[in-house]
């Protein structure tokens, strides 16, 4: 099955305050962005702009597999969380495990419904450029 | 150099320190970011959350009175509390868990100046433990409307030319923000302004250290510059009714303006709505 699939599961039939706990956890555990990403972060460079929350993300396909990384303010730790789950989900996973995963992500793991609308909208847009980047740098046309 | 209008509505840091644990006091954290509370807090603040605590999950409205009075009956808050806000993004949910408190009658309600922010920056203490609070037996009294807009009030506002203050960013002002394809967070489907509205960005009234500007710099922005009138009738709004219940406090509580109201409705319902008129420079 694939982690993604996992994650699902997981969240699926948890309480409100499990879940947001859940969450706080995956927000504490989101690895730290390796050196090199660094400047180009503090450049504002990578940065998601369709979220009103700083995100920045590198996703790229080598060898088959997809690498993510990902750094978002400690201070927005609701959004933290949504990447951290989506490295956990995505980083070395194959393109295609990120084209199938479900484009109602959100709803599939209770956010939209735990977090509200206005919430979980900046969130939406973060998990569209993921698969928009995988898909570009697994198509042979890039 | 003149003083707010309405002083003893701040408390400080320090004060809050001194105080959190007092009886008849609640500490109420309200951020944006609904986990960050439970990150680390003030000792002995609970946590109200704008969206799942006060406003509804199905209709656009805040909560019924009934479960207004279960909320604040379950964070040990009683009719006559003191209650103290703050939050980050200098205080914004912070007014705006104010505004929807005193919408709903509370009478004792302060703000700690310069939220989250300068308690964090003056190195005093965060915990990550829930306080244990003795449930109340909470009453609403009534609804206060007079501090609230709806979208009708907001056009017979401006078929009179009253004062409206669109406290957004510049370009949302504008109406360029809507239009680029970067920004489909901002849920409505026209960008600009509601026709008459002047763009006052709720940051104007803050310090660099999340505090409020001083008595005096207000006076200059909101009556020499923009021409408001303390006994005028005035109407902020934002994108959802956030930053502007920042605004709305300034005027009411620090300049002492009588009569000004919070549209919460704001852009994610007029630029949403068929036919309302628009302006765009």
């Amino acid at each position: 099955m694939a982690r993604i699939q996992e994650i699902i599961e997981e969240f699926q039939g948890l309480d409100f305050n499990t879940t947001l706990e859940m969450l706080l956890d995956y927000a504490n555990s989101l690895p730290e962005l390796p050196e090199e990403y660094k400047e180009a972060r503090d450049a504002g460079l990578n940065r998601v702009h369709e979220c009103q929350t700083p995100v920045f993300m590198w996703v790229n396909v080598k060898d088959g597999r997809v690498s993510m990384h990902a750094d978002v303010a400690r201070e927005s730790p609701t959004v933290r969380g949504f990447v951290s789950i989506l490295v956990d989900a995505f980083d070395g996973a194959t393109p295609d495990e990120v084209e199938q995963a479900p484009s109602n992500l959100l709803t599939e793991i209770g956010l939209v419904n735990k977090l509200g609308m206005t919430r979980t909208r900046g969130l939406g847009a973060v998990y569209g450029r993921l698969k928009n980047d995988v898909r570009k740098a697994a198509s042979p046309a890039y | 150099m003149a003083d707010y209008a309405n002083p003893e509505v701040l408390v400080s840091t320090d004060w809050v320190a001194e105080h959190s644990a007092d009886a008849g006091i609640r500490v109420v954290e309200s951020d944006e970011d609904v986990l960050l509370y439970d990150t680390g807090h003030v000792p002995g603040a609970v946590k109200i959350d704008w969206e799942n605590d006060l406003q509804d999950q199905l209709i656009r409205d805040y909560v019924s009175k009934e479960n207004f009075e279960i909320l604040l009956s379950e964070k040990g808050i009683a009719n006559d509390t003191t209650v103290v806000f703050y939050g980050d993004k200098s205080n914004w949910w912070g007014c705006y868990a104010f505004w929807t408190f005193k919408l709903f009658g509370h009478e004792k309600c302060l703000i700690m100046n310069g939220g989250r922010q300068k308690w964090i920056d003056e190195n005093r203490p965060l915990t990550k433990e829930v306080p244990v609070v003795e449930k109340t037996d909470y009453r609403v009294s009534g609804i206060n409307n007079s501090i609230r807009a709806f979208r009708d009030d907001v056009k017979a506002h401006t078929a009179l030319n009253s004062p409206l203050i669109d406290v957004r960013s510049p370009k949302e002002y504008t109406g360029e923000l809507v239009h680029m394809e970067d920004y489909p967070q901002e849920g409505a489907l026209r960008g600009g302004h509601i026709p008459g509205a002047k763009n006052v960005p709720w940051a104007t009234a803050a310090n660099e250290d999340g505090t409020f500007k001083s008595a005096d710099e207000l006076k200059d922005i909101y009556e020499n510059t923009q021409g408001l009138k303390p006994d005028g009738d005035t109407i902020a709004y934002c994108r959802i009714g956030e930053r502007s219940s920042h605004t709305w406090f300034v005027l009411s509580y620090l300049l002492g303006h009588s009569n000004v109201r919070n549209y919460d409705g704001s852009w994610t319902e007029w630029g949403n709505l068929v036919q309302a008129p628009i302006e765009k420079p």
